[in-house]
């Protein structure tokens, strides 16, 4: 079973530390689950390295995690790393046709067809 | 607008689907002039790659003219005529500062998928399958892009269309795998494949310096475009003699060719016995996703000591990797998808001060709504064909 996740961002680890409490920025699963969130400098210029652990996470969800195998939640919280990084990086959460509203886990199997949504369907993700 | 989709294996339709809006501040709009087929959309034409979807835009060769920008686009105007890159990249994470376009962190918002697939996620592509991004392709009238801040080249001069297009894949592809070789005077190269890809890298070869560049292909219309517009020095069809490593030997005083370029990928044709049997068999059973003998071959052909460079795509697993000899040889094996943003400009800059016309390879020239034909003809390679542009 598998209750972590790591992901590096490009940028230093002050920066990354007030990012992730910044409204924002927030990881809103991750904190939701109450997970251990620890920073590490990443070798040479590679930025910050996040390492997010579930199974430390206090109460209920690292039992959860503990029981499914780390499923669906680990893969929630590598949505929310993601998420975290491209803000950070870019400024934005890339959207495509497919995924509209950008990384998630729900969308793995439920992707859109690759062609434009029509006006309906981009009011529901709100664009 | 009317756009090219995938509606099952061997088959695509032009339909009218939602015109695209900007999603994102980064994003532009460009109404589409001319767009390409590449050889890459016949892997997901035939099935070949995994997670395409019945509705798929397809394309990822594109320019045109931007018709809007969002707020965070300043280096595009309205109106002006750029050729867009094929992959998505952000410009912004260590890949992309360190010029590794293609394995762009940011872009691809299925990397749960591909990470799955490939161990990492790689940058979005237009066109090219949910693995990938699941980004609406340019085979269209307009296409949204994202990151237009980083991708697309504005074009100034007065070149046409034809001349500027293969900037978004096929050139700078075959360059990327002609850099590869560190080719510094002297050089044989051989070259697998002369489809549109393998053209570029025998012009880039030739370009950056090798004194002998040798095309390998089943086709002697296509041999013969490597021979008379991209400057092949020699030719090898496998169809007159299966023996392509004794062959190369034969035309190297036995040494091998310096390096080796495999610009063929997943579906090879040069197989020839039992194993090429035991392949077809595999990848049509969907058991092997990837027919190996390019590679293989490549392998097998290259002086000790050599480079592999391996840009036509794969997409799994293949089996009998020629472990031994890449090994016992010393082979060094580079690959990749192209990271286009990196040879866009000076790229552009060889076409400008014409040291190459790209539009050489151009064969067939079709109103988009004729892409379900272009593809057929493409891929059965009937009417001498190599290049399909498409204008919507």
């Amino acid at each position: 079973m598998r209750s972590k996740a790591a992901i590096t961002v490009h940028r230093s680890r002050e920066e990354v530390a007030r990012l992730w409490r910044d409204e924002a920025y927030r990881p809103e699963y991750i904190e939701e689950q109450d997970a251990a969130v620890s920073f590490k400098d990443a070798p040479g210029d590679r930025g910050t390295e996040i390492h997010v652990d579930l199974e430390r996470s206090g109460g209920i969800s690292g039992l959860a995690a503990k029981l499914t195998g780390g499923q669906p939640a680990l893969a929630k919280v590598k949505d929310d790393l993601r998420r975290f990084k491209q803000r950070v990086e870019t400024g934005e959460v890339p959207r495509s046709d497919g995924a509209p509203e950008g990384e998630r886990f729900e969308r793995k199997l439920k992707q859109r067809p690759a062609q434009p949504l029509s006006e309906s369907e981009l009011e529901k993700v709100g664009v | 607008m009317r756009a090219t989709v995938w509606s099952g294996r061997n088959t695509v339709q032009v339909e009218n689907v939602p015109d695209p809006k900007i999603l994102n501040d980064r994003d532009a709009i460009v109404r589409i002039t001319s767009t390409a087929i590449c050889g890459s959309d016949l892997h997901l034409y035939d099935g070949y790659i995994p997670t395409v979807k019945r509705g798929d835009i397809l394309g990822h060769e594109f320019m045109g003219e931007v018709v809007e920008t969002g707020r965070g686009v300043s280096n595009l105007q309205v109106g002006d005529r750029v050729v867009v890159p094929f992959p998505i990249a952000c410009g912004n994470c260590w890949s992309c500062e360190h010029e590794l376009y293609s394995v762009c962190e940011n872009s691809n918002p299925n990397a749960g998928l591909a990470e799955k697939t490939f161990g990492h996620p790689t940058c979005g592509i237009f066109g090219y399958s949910h693995l990938t991004g699941g980004y609406a392709g340019g085979q269209a009238e307009y296409a949204r892009v994202p990151f237009a801040d980083v991708g697309p080249i504005k074009v100034e001069d007065d070149l046409t269309d034809e001349q500027v297009l293969f900037l978004s894949d096929i050139f700078p592809t075959g360059y990327m795998g002609a850099e590869f070789c560190d080719i510094g005077g002297g050089e044989v190269i051989a070259v697998f494949g002369a489809g549109p890809v393998g053209q570029f890298a025998i012009a880039s070869a030739v370009l950056l310096g090798a004194e002998r560049v040798i095309a390998i292909d089943g086709y002697d219309y296509r041999l013969q475009m490597a021979l008379n517009k991209a400057g092949a020095t020699d030719a090898i069809n496998f169809n007159e003699d299966p023996d392509i490593v004794e062959q190369l030997k034969d035309l190297t005083g036995g040494r091998g060719p310096d390096a080796v370029i495999d610009a063929v990928g997943m579906e090879a044709a040069h197989g020839h016995g039992a194993l090429h049997t035991v392949e077809r068999v595999k990848q049509a059973t969907r058991s092997e996703s990837d027919r190996g003998h390019a590679l293989r071959d490549a392998i097998l052909a290259c002086r000790p000591g050599g480079i592999v460079s391996v840009i036509g795509v794969y997409g799994g697993l293949i089996d009998k990797f020629p472990s031994g000899a890449f090994m016992n040889k010393g082979l060094t094996l580079k690959a990749g998808q192209c990271h286009v943003q990196r040879y866009t400009r000076p790229l552009y800059e060889r076409i400008r001060k014409g040291e190459i016309d790209p539009s050489f390879v151009v064969t067939h020239r079709l109103e988009l709504g004729m892409a379900p034909d272009g593809y057929e003809t493409f891929k059965h390679k009937q009417d001498e064909c190599v290049k399909v542009v498409l204008n919507p």
